[in-house]
């Protein structure tokens, strides 16, 4: 992986439901201090929703982006850790939905928080090698956290996706280069009939999230031949506020290059839409001709990271579909029992 | 009357669920749900696919609190009326909003959801429903 050719981001588009529990509610069920909580707020689902509902309205939104007729969509990846079905894909009902006929590529990915970027990665290839036009790459999870363990401050639900395809018709940004670097490093994991995960407190920090973070995105550069300077906006995966901008701090970045990038605050951890939905919150702000790396981290564990510049067609695309700050805006706030109702952790009801 | 779980009628209706696909009477102009190839009302077999439209106008809404079994884990929730701009018009869920976040008149706009679901180890049913429009 390196120089990726003739790949462009013709729309993208965010979701997040409107719901939302703040962290200071968690924290006065299971007796924890509120000064060192990880996130201020979290999203949470209504109950009719889940990956794939998430999932088809965040490609709504590119897919209006893009200005792209669904028949020339060639493949749909959705990375999920939360898919509804253990066994059937999720990729088929949001073509359906979105009216792709059947003459398309449907994978369903998983690589924990990772598994929306893998969606870009493979639908850039496929589209580099001129085996499809365009394709749908979308990331979307309802995440679990199991009551009162520290996930679940932060396990939160959203869907970001993106088109992509040719460049050369007022596309939204090019992709220039790729790199993925992975280990087997068990920092998080659930096992299959699990209902929640499992995770090893700091070990998923260091060696997991910072060690395959900071190699992505050192190795990205250094292929690219950039220096942090030559950059615009950094976008991390963020499980809570704090990884992002201390990886930043690693790389000497400068906080205004990463902070609007950053939502995780405001609506938790997205998982696998976590960094896509940073990529979204900044293509809503970023002016074309800019560059940005945008570096995805899942447990188990890796990171993906891209160089991505904007391109002139990224304004008019931009005021076709909702802001993700509009999306978040609309929060209405739900107390620890609803929210246990709504992540379907009251059983036997 | 019991949801019908069936698979195979599911996906008789997907695209009725998913896109609000339905069978217009190029003879007569009613619009048709069901997959039969004939109009319900004329029995003229030209019948043409067309997707209603993604917004309409909140003719009528209220509130459910004493739901069928299939849907119990969704209560309270909101059904209502809903008219496209040819004069159609949908019975469906309203979902996103309470019922004081709603006004006869009002614009919503279609979106995908879970329906409900048979058990955990049986299907999941999805399809429309509305919601006011984000903007």
């Amino acid at each position: 992986m390196a120089r990726i050719r003739n790949v462009a981001i013709l729309g993208y588009g965010g979701y997040v439901p409107r719901l939302r529990i703040k962290a200071t509610e968690i924290a006065r069920i299971w007796g924890r201090e509120e000064d060192a909580l990880p996130v201020r707020e979290k999203s949470v689902n209504e109950l009719d929703e889940d990956a794939i509902t998430m999932a088809v309205e965040a490609a709504k939104y590119a897919m209006r982006r893009a200005g792209i007729d669904p028949s020339e969509i060639g493949a749909v990846n959705v990375g999920s850790e939360s898919h509804p079905y253990a066994v059937k894909p999720s990729g088929t009902v949001v073509a359906e939905a979105l009216g792709i006929p059947p003459n398309f590529l449907a994978a369903d990915l998983e690589f924990a928080c990772k598994a929306g970027t893998e969606s870009l990665q493979m639908i850039s290839g496929l589209v580099s090698a001129g085996i499809i036009k365009a394709g749908l790459a979308i990331g979307a999870d309802t995440a679990q956290g199991r009551p009162g363990d520290a996930l679940e401050f932060t396990a939160a639900a959203g869907a970001a996706a993106l088109v992509v395809g040719r460049p050369g018709n007022g596309e939204v940004a090019s992709i220039e280069y790729a790199r993925s670097y992975v280990t087997d490093t068990p920092d998080f994991w659930r096992r299959a009939h699990e209902r929640y995960p499992s995770h090893t407190f700091r070990f998923t920090g260091e060696p997991a999230y910072f060690h395959h973070t900071l190699s992505a995105v050192k190795g990205l550069l250094e292929e690219a031949g950039l220096k942090v300077a030559d950059v615009d906006y950094f976008i991390f995966h963020q499980p809570n506020y704090k990884f992002p901008l201390a990886a930043a701090k690693v790389l000497q970045i400068p906080k205004e290059k990463v902070e609007q990038g950053v939502v995780t605050h405001l609506i938790g951890n997205t998982y696998a839409a976590s960094s896509l939905m940073g990529l979204v919150r900044v293509l809503d702000v970023a002016r074309p001709g800019q560059l940005i790396v945008l570096t995805s981290f899942g447990s188990g564990a890796g990171s993906d990271s891209f160089l991505i510049e904007t391109k002139e067609g990224l304004p008019e695309k931009r005021a076709k579909a909702p802001l993700l700050d509009a999306l978040i805006s609309r929060a209405k706030y739900v107390d620890y029992a609803t929210y246990l109702r709504h992540r379907d952790k009251i059983r036997g009801a | 009357m019991r949801f019908n779980f069936r698979p195979q009628n599911h996906w008789r209706f997907k695209r009725f669920r998913y896109r609000t696909e339905v069978l217009r009477c190029a003879n007569c102009g009613t619009v048709n749900v069901t997959t039969r190839p004939v109009c319900r009302r004329c029995r003229s077999r030209n019948l043409q696919r067309e997707e209603l439209p993604e917004r309409g106008r909140l003719v009528a809404f209220t509130t459910v609190k004493s739901p069928t079994e299939e849907h119990k884990e969704l209560a309270p929730y909101i059904v209502g009326l809903v008219e496209f701009e040819d004069g159609t018009r949908i019975v469906t869920q309203i979902t996103d909003a309470d019922p004081e976040d709603l006004k006869t008149g009002m614009i919503v706009e279609r979106v995908l959801r879970k329906i409900t679901h048979d058990g955990d180890a049986g299907i999941i049913i999805y399809g429309f429903k509305f919601r006011p429009p984000i903007t």
